[in-house]
């Protein structure tokens, strides 16, 4: 248990770095295009998944 | 945030456009950040340290400095705190207190700075001033030859600004390296705001000593970080160990930057080399921007024309004459800017500033060029 919710911790946080990105390319808007739409849902679902593995292990 | 000292959320580059030229070139990517997100604690560089930084294999500091003395085109590398820190280290490592140095007028402080802790005696090579405030490369010989009437000797270094920090000004740096070679006069160029955003080999430029600025140029923040490379032939004087620490190098105190700073520069790299090929590209887009700009009416963009380097100084008498009326006086400009989402030019600013396009869209510099479209057209 210990070393997997350590990784998906970094996992998650990582993921979520991916999608500040996208808010740094579209500033100051973020009119994002279709393909940055999809691109956010997939990290979203991502970080979701992972939070869900870790919350999963520590039940 | 934080239960003690409260510090504010910085989402800059998140919610803004950022035009601070002195952060542009730093701007830390995607996959760097999650490098400094697991390497942030202290000495984070050292867990499997070998006696010195430039030497550790995991994280893997060695093959990385032996990838950037390639990518300078150079024969040795280590880090440093900061170019600032380069400079110094080169100048306490091979001059004398009393000895001369020569520099351009439109150095960094910190290249005269530097020269005043190593004890050298200055001599400047003049700048044509107003409105191009131009280096010269010949000037380098007649700086060097006053220099050596005055004082009985050659300099014992001198050091270019390959882009200068106010007006983005790049001197043909080959032409200062042949000067300093016929002269025999060692050559650092300083390339704070060139190397790491262009293609620069130091061999071809004829330079001893090349000093680069990881935060400024090189997309690493996380800290400051910087570069020094050398020629083989000043490794003895440069890289010289401690003689009770054998393996640390005396001028940068044995180990620099130990800690994230590194492993963002290290992280940074490979975006790096593939920036710099897109160089044309971005001096297109400042060129670009400055028509745009000067075509507003009563806005002059100084130094180089055409220009050759993102950052940018314009002359602004249109919003200075509004600063003269406006209730804000200078610092409607920065308020106005900051009301459309704009960031980066110094508040109280409006006879002139510079700014930076580096990685910026066309489409975001566009909404740049309205929006001080649309504050001349609603204050003047």
């Amino acid at each position: 248990m210990t070393t997997k919710i350590v990784e998906k911790t970094f996992e998650a946080l990582f993921a979520l770095e991916d999608l500040r990105e996208i808010w740094r390319k579209t500033a100051p808007f973020h009119n994002l295009t279709k393909e940055q739409k999809e691109e956010a849902r997939a990290i979203l679902n991502n970080v979701r998944k992972t939070l869900d593995e870790i919350e999963g292990e520590i039940k | 945030m934080s239960k003690g000292i409260r510090l504010e959320l910085r989402a800059r580059e998140e919610l803004f456009i950022n035009l601070e030229p002195l952060q542009r070139g730093g701007i830390v990517p995607a996959e760097s950040r999650k490098i400094a997100i697991s390497y942030i604690d202290g000495y984070s560089t050292c867990d499997y340290c070998l006696g010195t930084l430039h030497i550790v294999k995991k994280p893997p500091i060695c093959d990385f400095l032996t990838e950037v003395t390639d990518f300078l085109g150079m024969d040795r590398a280590i880090l440093t705190h900061g170019c600032r820190e380069a400079k110094f280290a080169i100048m306490h490592a091979i001059t004398e207190p009393g000895q001369v140095i020569v520099m351009d007028e439109n150095r960094h402080y910190t290249s005269y700075v530097a020269a005043e802790r190593a004890g050298l005696k200055i001599y400047e090579v003049p700048s044509t001033g107003y409105p191009e405030f131009k280096i010269r490369p010949e000037e380098y010989a007649s700086t060097i030859e006053k220099a050596k009437k005055e004082s009985g000797e050659l300099p014992a270094l001198a050091l270019l600004t390959h882009v200068d920090w106010t007006h983005g000004n790049l001197v043909d740096a080959e032409k200062v390296g042949k000067i300093c070679q016929e002269y025999n006069v060692p050559f650092l160029l300083n390339t704070a705001y060139s190397s790491g955003r262009m293609p620069i080999n130091g061999k071809r430029l004829l330079a001893d000593f090349i000093t680069c600025s990881g935060h400024k140029s090189w997309a690493a923040g996380a800290g400051v970080v910087g570069i020094l490379a050398i020629r083989d032939e000043w490794k003895d004087k440069v890289l010289k160990a401690s003689q009770r620490y054998k393996v640390k190098p005396i001028e940068i105190l044995g180990c620099s930057a130990r800690g994230t700073s590194a492993l963002v520069l290290m992280a940074s790299f490979p975006y790096v080399k593939e920036r710099v090929t897109h160089w044309d590209e971005e001096v297109e887009k400042a060129r670009w921007f400055s028509g745009q700009m000067e075509s507003l009416g009563e806005i002059r963009q100084l130094g180089d024309k055409p220009h050759n380097h993102d950052l940018i100084r314009f002359e602004t008498p249109i919003l200075d004459k509004i600063a003269q009326k406006h209730k804000r006086r200078g610092y409607f400009l920065y308020e106005e800017l900051l009301k459309r989402n704009i960031v980066g030019i110094k508040a109280g600013k409006t006879k002139s500033f510079d700014l930076s396009t580096y990685g910026l869209s066309k489409e975001q510099l566009g909404y740049v060029i309205d929006s001080f479209k649309d504050i001349i057209n609603k204050l003047s």
